[in-house]
């Protein structure tokens, strides 16, 4: 579940980790040990997020195996790329659907440190301001 | 004994699901993972209770559970998840505001008019990257009562007009990476941003309802992006624990 919690893996063996994509506003990646690769994306996934057909959860809602009832825990994966695409279209911001599509898939890798951005000091305190 | 079976049901559902079709309100904070028996109780409601009177709110399947899946989605295991739901409806007095008399011209006359607000969802969630974020979802109803003089007869006309107004703050984590967002966001939502150790965003929404479903949650999403527009994929997403 936790991006952050499996960069510090020890030993000799490499472990493949899973590429599924986890969160919505705030992205992660799965890395739980993986036991497949999708048989659409070739991303490698583990054995909880294998779906119908060897799938991984994003290209399973591609292809209509998504459900739309929101009590079903694997409505949240497919409802996020919906979400992108209406919020990007309301706020007329291409960038913002690119950001995610991109980390996605997998232009950012699993269990870097990303830093860049943040151009203004943390203590920079100037109370409530417009945006 | 009527209705013995369902009631035998809602025994059985868990205790927050049972407050919501006994007082339809709840107030409660749990951890991320205990929300799960909760959403799996919910989910068997329409296949075993049918009366009436024991209906789920609309809002809870439309809206709660959905926002309970989504701001889950971003929540380490022990991140609790806050929600006060009022699901009573706009008629419960209390949200009744007092009557006020309107100046009018004929043919209209004894115009009287009262707000109703009525704050339904309030939402707090501890997210994986170290900040929090809180939500509420209000409505604000405006009535009127007049009369309305139409070729002789007197008539007796009410109107009422909602306005559905959507408030989302994240708190950032302490020195989390922030990338201002180039362009504003659409003209409906202004964004107050607070700078500091850990940056504020608010971001408020108004808009013509009362929305529901799956249009009312694209617009708390649509609300909440601004907030989260600060810190995109693929920046402050691995600054957590
Ligand atoms: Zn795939
Ligand atoms: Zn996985």
């Amino acid at each position: 579940m936790d991006a952050a919690g499996h960069g510090g893996e020890e030993g000799p063996v490499t472990v493949t980790r899973c590429h599924v994509t986890t969160g919505f506003f705030v992205l992660g990646r799965c890395g739980q040990a993986a036991a497949a690769s999708c048989a659409r994306c070739v991303r490698p996934v583990c054995a909880a997020h294998a779906g119908p057909g060897g799938l991984c959860p994003e290209c399973a809602a591609a292809q209509g195996y998504g459900t739309h009832d929101p009590h079903e825990p694997s409505w949240t994966a497919g409802y996020r790329r919906h979400y992108y695409q209406s919020s990007s279209h309301a706020y007329a911001d291409a960038t913002w659907y690119a950001s995610f599509d991109e980390y996605d898939r997998g232009a950012f890798d699993p269990g870097d440190d990303y830093a860049h951005g943040g151009d203004w000091g943390p203590d920079d305190d100037t109370g409530f301001v417009d945006s | 004994m009527f209705w013995r079976k369902q009631k035998a049901a809602i025994e059985r559902f868990h205790p927050l699901h049972r407050a919501l079709i006994l007082d339809r309100a709840c107030a409660v904070s749990l951890r991320r993972d205990d929300w799960e028996p909760v959403i799996q109780s919910l989910a068997r409601h329409g296949a075993e209770v049918r009366r009436r009177r024991w209906r789920l709110p609309k809002r809870v399947p439309g809206v709660l559970v959905p926002m309970l899946r989504i701001l889950a989605a971003d929540m380490p295991p022990d991140g609790v998840l806050s929600v006060a739901a009022d699901m009573r409806g706009s008629g419960v007095p209390e949200k009744k505001g007092p009557e006020q008399h309107v100046p009018t011209r004929p043919p209209i006359s004894a115009m009287r008019q009262w707000y109703v607000v009525d704050p339904w969802l309030r939402m707090r969630a501890e997210l994986r990257d170290g900040s929090v974020v809180e939500l509420d979802v209000t409505d604000r109803i405006r009535n009127r009562r007049y009369r309305k003089n139409a070729r002789g007869k007197v008539k007796l006309k009410s109107k009422s007009k909602t306005v559905q107004i959507v408030r989302v703050t994240r708190r950032l984590a302490k020195d989390a990476v922030v990338r201002p967002p180039a362009a504003p966001p659409p003209r409906w939502i202004r964004v107050r941003v607070k700078r500091g150790a850990r940056m504020v965003i608010r971001a408020n929404g108004k808009f013509p309802g009362p929305l529901e479903d799956q249009a009312m949650i694209d617009r708390i999403l649509h609300v909440s992006t601004e907030p989260f527009r600060w810190t995109p994929p693929g920046t402050a997403a691995r600054r957590a624990r």
